[in-house]
């Protein structure tokens, strides 16, 4: 019902429109001489007289004129153009920007493309160009800290790893939080799409070098036309187009290392002799005779003091080389581009490699018929050691192992005993594994897509997109049956193909509608439809017995039993109806518009469709006359927008696609019969999260905006949480997942952007962004508050409940070491008023947060003769880490079983000694129960890190530079992570340990330092 | 305007495309069928009964709680001081409202019962394999009945009109708030249900004398069971002989007990075994089988034996093979190891058995002893206990012969779970043997005591009103 009245309100608006024809009718475009992109919403003006358009979508215009006629074209930020008309054509013309601060002219939000200027949402463009070449394995990587509202975090250093992002806080608690991720138009599947492998990111295949633009759309405004996929915010990215010209060819070169970040002195693995002093002090304090302490120490303590950290890292290479032609003329353009990475980190083995290639054409049919098409293609190959408690983790071993225990035997072989205390019984030999073990992924990614624009005439115009994103992934898993996991079933593998053929496909009527006998006031409307299916296809096998002294055949073929064989699918479709609609007066006010439905088959049969809306407003105050008036401000533009946005995106549950079907599953076999059973309760009601999103914004600058201000405010209310509600035991299950529960995040950002110094021989160039997030949960299911055991944190120690930060510590509170005893002591409450002994009578309470209360980043880049120097800093304050592996490597508990943090060596000693590590005693300290998890393992997670630093020199004045025909060599030395900050002396690990907010031995972050070339010609 | 009727046409197809089919949106999932749809053929009813058998089969019920449970609870087992950490409240006594295995294994018995109201609610036509798939879901759900209200309620023997558990006997929906029916109630759908069994379930069961299936005999032998913990000992004692007159099964001998134990391929010949899970290469529960609890050193071997336990064996005893004086991996101190589960490291692993023959004899025995016909129950218990220890005679009569009986019970089904509710129904102290190498042990359970009752899962209690906490909790 509601499409026929769209489709109504569309026809009536066409039947409106006559034509005004007097003179000749010229068609014609503006582009941005920077980066020849279209400029929409240019002031196009016949001089002397009232009559003007603004220019489109595609900078397009249409004009009557006269022969003789002076047009000007004007656009905020940049310099005006005029040209008089000849009577025939006018041919494209290119603005160049008068200041670089504010160069986001454009929003191209995957829909349509928007002039900047009478943009009502809030959105942050990142070019392309400021990103290229960092060494960073994600386009994420590089993006962390540079968008207000943006917060991304990784917990792993490992190449190519996934990496978690939130915009404007945590958006669920049933549902996923990170954004929707679209490429080119295309709404992929993102995120960790590998079912082996410890991590990974489809986002790792897209070269940094192939993209144009990466566009985060936040508020109400700008995401409401995702609909259902829009609550936790979009980043639209858009590779390189060809432009009209010289062709252009570019080849960049960067080479390097990677290096260990060093190990905080608290988190230090202890030495041989500090371990040795450990274990004597621990039975001394038990009581143990010298004699007994003598026979335990002869018990492999060999004098050996191996550094396990040590010998599980070293330093990687890291390198990438990309190659890229772009050019063309006005009816034909390509942008093609070749790329390869390669990094390792420093933990053995794992790496990445990647090989990219994009091939963008955009061609001119007729005068009024154009086609894009596109494809990308990345092959990335990871190899990814364990993580967490597995023996097999090299991290693990690394704080595990003990330094007497023995890598290599005494010939130089690699130690594959597993009995006796300087062997490997448990945590296996870190070096055998990494040796012998495989664990890898190879993603292979095509991603196409082409676009037909037909303009029907000047006004309207159709666009046809279709896309596919096709994503195999194969995974390969070897345990060797020597040492390890693979021993006592002499080697295991295991194979994972999966498969994921995604398309989509659009259709959208473009209309734009002059209103009659207002100068300058236009409308533009939009209706499209929009169908999107995703088949992901998936076959597994293992098998056992391997060849005992063949380390090469570690392919599945050479196992003597296989063990499993299985293979299904897991689709999904979404279908859309949407629309958009927005009136701009004078580039003054502006109003917008959208309104999408959407039905998705992960859905209830009763709730399988939604409707979507937003509104917002755009009032350009530089532009009234009044403003003029004054001189302390250049620009001011303030902005505002409200609407509804929604999440479908189930991937935390182990069955995304089917949730809402109740059905009997097959796979519950016995006697190797097939067996059903009515193992999913389902929930036809079942729909997404909805969102209501409002936001007020400003964005003003100075000084002909060399400094350029973006403020906004938010508050997004977000109901119909998707939530486990516990049922009665007595239906069969446990829960039902509904829609029941709300949670808000509402916060403030502010980004700065700056030019403080221009001249001939200096430039200064700033930014800084901050942004505020508060969050609270506002009602969950029947009220009760529960212990996080699933949702945006899988920690035991997070607390949900009601009128709380979602990521709350609930933890016994630590009151340190008692100075007459060396005994840890723990308040009784939240009051802390007394404190006790006993671990168990001390009650957990809500503590901290572990989200960070604010975070953001900033830059500095300076030019100074020709020698640029760009810094890039992120930073994170206000959340607060938990050290989850502390109960081993702390305390007396373990004492000769596993390795120890030298944190130990500040051991309570003497009466009155005051510190923070209780007395070391073998067996433990409060009856083994000091290091059992409180506030004394919650670590501030504050921190500034220097990201990326980069110093470097064009050489394109030389003359026989120039006489070579090149047009950039520029050589650059760079390093990232050269710096963190942190601000609690006794955290143990790197701070950037992801939003779980806790350590979970992952790969540690690297720092690399690297030379780079990048050649133009 | 020239250009409107191309534009119509346009604006027509697009929206011709938009109005989208239903079946574009409705993705079927690649394992399942929905579940009004997933029972429509015999076949169908078979995979359905797999999935049944397939639920109950798993660790938190019958796979390894309940029989964990019948043993730790009582005085036959206890958990070393040196452990995995499992079954550490049940060894002392300590569980509350949080425990977890009470959750799992009430949980898990709703769940096996919501897969056999499916069976038994299922309308096909009639035959023969329906009429066994339906008896066997009907034995399953008085199976799971039967434990249920033996773990969470009162005996029978003490209260009938105690609370009892809810009888749910179709899914109606999520939003079910059930309260408990006495247990007098739950009794009388146990039995309802196991002779709705034996009277549709055809003499020839579909699945031959497999010992994974349950059968028609499988239904009197449960019942006996059912009568017996009931206190009714003249039906215990009918429906036992109507087992031992027409079921066909023979006992397993003294000296072929050790390959019956080893045996992990199931049987068809009718020795011994009446009903047992199957737990093969593929589906087994791994390190939370009930033998993993049981073997060391490859298992955990946390479970050991209790000396006084060991000392009702006598020497001549076949059954003593099964505990052996050991030492306890971990700790090296002396312990009493049970082998009774001996394929913890064959990829085929020990299966459960539910009911054996020896059940039904010596239930027959007590049926007879206590409608004082002591010559027949003589009769069986010696006709059991010939095949166990070879040169014992029972004579003994009154008190006496009913303590013998059930001392043969304790020595043939330790490690089986079913000693504590022996103890349960009879009402009895629990005096359970304080070894020295025990983690945290509780030493006397009186009859007063609140814990011979699980709790109610705190998570039902939250979820249902209408749910009653048992005392204590």
């Amino acid at each position: 019902m509601k499409k026929n009245l769209l489709i109504l309100l569309f026809l009536s608006m066409l039947a409106l429109t006559n034509a005004f024809a007097q003179g000749k009718k010229v068609s014609g475009k503006v582009l941005s001489a920077d980066d020849g992109l279209p400029l929409p919403g240019v002031s196009v003006k016949i001089q002397g007289t009232q009559k003007g358009v603004l220019t489109d979508g595609d900078g397009g215009y249409s004009l009557s004129l006269t022969s003789g006629q002076v047009v000007t074209f004007s656009y905020i930020g940049f310099v005006s153009q005029s040209v008089t008309f000849n009577g025939n054509t006018i041919a494209v013309i290119k603005l160049k920007a008068d200041s670089k601060a504010l160069a986001e002219v454009v929003v191209t939000d995957g829909y349509t493309t928007q002039s900047k200027k009478s943009y009502a949402g809030s959105t942050v463009t990142v070019k392309g160009a400021e990103n290229e070449n960092k060494p960073f394995s994600t386009p994420l990587g590089a993006l962390q800290g540079e968008v207000a509202g943006l917060n991304i975090s990784s917990s792993s250093g490992q190449p190519g790893a996934n990496v978690q992002v939130r915009l404007r806080g945590v958006g669920s608690i049933g549902a996923d939080s990170n954004p929707l991720y679209v490429i080119d138009g295309m709404i992929i599947n993102a995120g960790d799409l590998s079912r082996n492998s410890t991590t990974s990111n489809v986002l790792a295949g897209i070269n940094e070098n192939d993209i144009e633009t990466i566009q985060v759309l936040k508020d109400a405004a700008a995401t409401s036309v995702y609909g259902s996929r829009g609550s936790n915010g979009v980043i639209v990215i858009t590779t390189k187009k060809g432009k009209a010209g010289k062709t252009v060819v570019r080849v960049d070169a960067e080479a390097g290392a990677s290096s260990n970040l060093k190990v905080p002195e608290s988190g230090r693995p202890v030495t041989g002799d500090e371990y040795r002093n450990l274990i004597i002090q621990g039975m001394t304090n038990a009581g143990k005779t010298q004699a007994d302490i003598n026979t335990y120490l002869a018990n492999g303590f060999n004098g050996a003091s191996n550094n396990w950290y040590d010998l599980v890292t070293k330093n990687g290479t890291q390198q990438q080389y990309n190659v890229s032609i772009n050019g063309g003329n006005e009816n034909t353009r390509i942008f093609s581009s070749a790329g390869y990475f390669k990094q390792e980190a420093t933990t053995i083995g794992s790496n990445l490699t990647r090989f990219t290639g994009l091939l963008n054409i955009d061609h001119n049919i007729s005068k009024r018929i154009s086609l894009n098409a596109g494809i990308n293609f990345s092959n990335v190959n990871q190899n990814t050691p364990s993580n967490g408690g597995a023996f097999a983790n090299p991290i693990l071993a690394a704080y595990f192992l003990r330094p007497f225990q023995l890598a290599y035997n005494a010939d130089g072989t690699l130690n594959t005993s597993r009995s006796g205390n300087t062997n490997f019984g448990s945590v296996f030999n870190p070096l055998y594994t990494a040796a012998n073990d495989v664990k890898n992924l190879s993603q292979t990614r095509i991603l196409t897509n082409a676009t037909l624009k037909w303009n029907i005439w000047d006004q309207l115009r159709y666009t046809g997109y279709g896309s596919i994103d096709y994503d195999v992934l194969e995974e390969h898993q070897f345990w060797n049956p020597i040492m390890g996991d693979g021993f006592s079933t002499g080697g295991r593998g295991y194979d994972y193909y999966t498969r994921y053929f995604n398309w989509l496909t659009r259709h959208q009527l473009d209309y734009r509608y002059n209103v009659p006998g207002i100068e300058d006031f236009y409308v533009n409307a939009t209706v499209g439809y929009e169908a999107q299916r995703s088949q992901q296809y998936y076959i597994n096998a293992s098998g056992t017995g391997y060849p005992l002294t063949q380390p090469l055949l570690t392919s599945l073929a050479n196992s003597s039993t296989p063990t499993a064989a299985s293979s299904a699918f897991s689709n999904y479709t979404f279908d859309s109806f949407y629309s958009l609609l927005s009136a701009n007066y004078k580039n003054k006010y502006a109003i917008t518009g959208s309104f999408r439905r959407d039905g998705s088959s992960r859905f209830g049969t009763n709730n399988r469709f939604g409707n979507f809306w937003s509104v917002g407003g755009v009032w350009n105050v530089d532009e009234e006359n009044f403003f003029k008036q004054q001189n302390a401000l250049s620009s001011l533009k303030l902005r505002g927008s409200i609407g509804t946005t929604g999440n479908a995106s189930l991937s935390v549950s182990s069955n995304p696609n089917y949730l809402a079907r109740p059905t009997a599953g097959y796979g519950n076999n016995y006697n190797g019969g097939t067996g059903q059973n009515f193992n999913t309760i389902g929930n036809p009601d079942l729909t997404w999260e909805s969102q209501t999103k409002f936001d007020v914004g400003a964005d003003f600058g100075f000084f002909k905006d060399r400094l350029g201000f973006v403020v906004d405010y938010y508050r997004n209310t977000i109901n119909q949480l998707i939530q486990q509600v516990p049922i009665a035991r007595e239906t069969g299950f446990t829960v039902i997942n509904e829609n029941v529960g709300s949670m808000l995040n509402k916060g403030l950002e502010f980004a700065v952007k700056g030019v403080p110094i221009k001249s001939k021989d200096f430039t200064w160039s700033t930014n800084f962004n901050i942004s505020f997030n508060h969050n609270k949960v506002t009602e969950l299911a029947n009220h009760l508050p529960y212990v996080a055991s699933a949702g945006p944190s899988s920690n035991s120690n997070i607390y949900v409940k009601e009128g709380y930060d979602i990521q709350t510590w609930y933890t016994r509170l630590y009151a340190g070491v008692d100075p007459a005893n060396g005994n840890a002591l723990w308040y009784t409450d939240g009051t802390k008023t007394a404190t006790t002994t006993s671990y168990a009578a001390a009650a957990r309470v809500q503590y901290k947060q572990a989200d960070p209360k604010y975070f953001g980043g900033f830059n500095n880049t300076f030019n100074v003769y020709g020698v640029t120097l760009s810094a890039d800093f992120y930073y994170n304050f206000g959340n607060y880490i938990q050290d989850a592996w502390a109960s081993y490597l702390t305390d007396g508990v373990y004492y000769g079983t596993y390795g120890k943090y030298a944190s130990n060596l500040r051991a309570w000693t003497t009466p009155g000694q005051v510190t923070d590590v209780p007395k070391y005693i073998a067996g433990g300290t409060n009856g083994g129960q000091s290091a059992s998890f409180s506030s004394r393992f919650l670590y501030k997670g504050d921190f500034i890190r220097l990201k990326n630093l980069v110093v470097g020199y064009d050489f394109k004045n030389f003359d026989v530079v120039k006489k070579l025909g090149i047009s950039k060599l520029y050589l650059y030395g760079r390093g990232t992570n050269l710096w963190t900050k942190t601000y609690d002396k006794n955290l143990p690990f790197d701070p950037e340990v992801g939003f779980t907010g806790q350590s979970n031995l992952e790969v540690p972050q690297i720092r690399t330092f690297t030379i780079g070339l990048n050649v133009g010609l | 305007m020239k250009f409107n009727k191309y534009i119509y046409i346009l604006m027509a197809g697009v929206m011709g495309i938009t109005s989208c089919k239903k079946e574009f949106l409705d993705e079927k999932p690649p394992t399942a069928v929905p579940v009004a749809d997933a029972i429509k053929t015999e076949n169908d009813m078979s995979d359905a009964v797999n999935g049944m058998y397939a639920s109950m089969r798993t660790s938190n019920t019958f796979g390894r709680d309940i029989p964990a449970l019948g043993d730790i609870l009582s005085d036959n087992v206890y958990v070393s001081s040196s452990n995995s950490g499992r079954y550490l409240q049940e060894n002392n006594y300590s569980y509350i409202n949080n425990n977890a295995e009470a959750a799992d294994i009430f949980n898990q018995s709703y769940y096996t019962i919501l897969q056999a109201n499916r069976i038994i609610n299922t309308s096909i036509a009639s035959s023969s394999a329906v009429g066994q798939y339906k008896g066997e879901a009907y034995i399953v759900r008085a199976l799971n009945y039967l434990q249920l209200v033996n773990f969470f309620a009162t005996p029978y023997t003490v209260n009938p009109a105690a609370p009892g558990v809810a009888l749910v006997t179709g899914y109606t929906g999520p939003n079910i708030k059930p309260s408990r029916n006495t247990v007098t109630e739950v009794y009388a759908k146990i039995i309802s249900d196991l002779d709705s069994a034996y009277a549709i379930m055809p003499a020839t069961s579909t699945h031959g004398n497999s010992s994974y299936y349950l059968s028609k005999y499988a239904a009197k032998a449960i019942e006996a069971r059912a009568y017996l913990y009931k206190g009714d000992y003249a039906g215990a004692r009918d429906a036992a002989l109507l087992v031992v007159q027409g079921g066909g099964y023979t006992q397993a001998t003294a000296t072929g007990l050790s390959a019956y134990w080893a045996n992990n391929v199931g049987s068809t010949n009718k020795v011994e075994t009446i009903f047992e899970m199957a737990l093969n290469t593929a589906t087994n529960n791994g390190t939370n089988g009930l033998d993993y609890e049981y073997d060391q050193p490859v298992g955990y071997g946390d479970f050991l034996a209790t000396t006084d336990l060991y000392n009702q064996y006598r020497a001549t005893d076949a059954r003593r093979a099964f505990i052996t004086a050991g030492v306890r991996k971990g700790n090296g101190l002396p312990a009493l190891i049970v082998s009774k589960y001996p394929n913890v490291s064959q990829s085929d692993r020990d299966d459960i058995k539910i009911i054996r023959y020896s059940e039904v004899l010596l239930t027959l025995a007590e049926g007879y002893a206590r409608s004082a016909d002591e010559v027949n129950a003589l009769k069986y218990l010696n006709q059991f206990v010939a095949q166990r220890d070879p040169s014992l005679v029972y004579a003994s009569t009154g008190t006496q012969l009913i303590n013998d009986i059930l001392n043969e019970r304790r020595k043939e089904f330790a490690f089986e779970g079913l000693r504590f509710f022996d103890l349960t129904r009879t009402n009895q102290v629990i005096n359970r043997p304080q070894m020295a190498n025990s983690a945290p042990s509780y030493p006397t359970v009186s009859l007063t005591d609140f814990r011979r009752i699980l709790p109610i899962p705190q998570a039902e209690m939250d979820a249902n009103p209408n749910m009653k906490q048992n005392p204590g909790y």
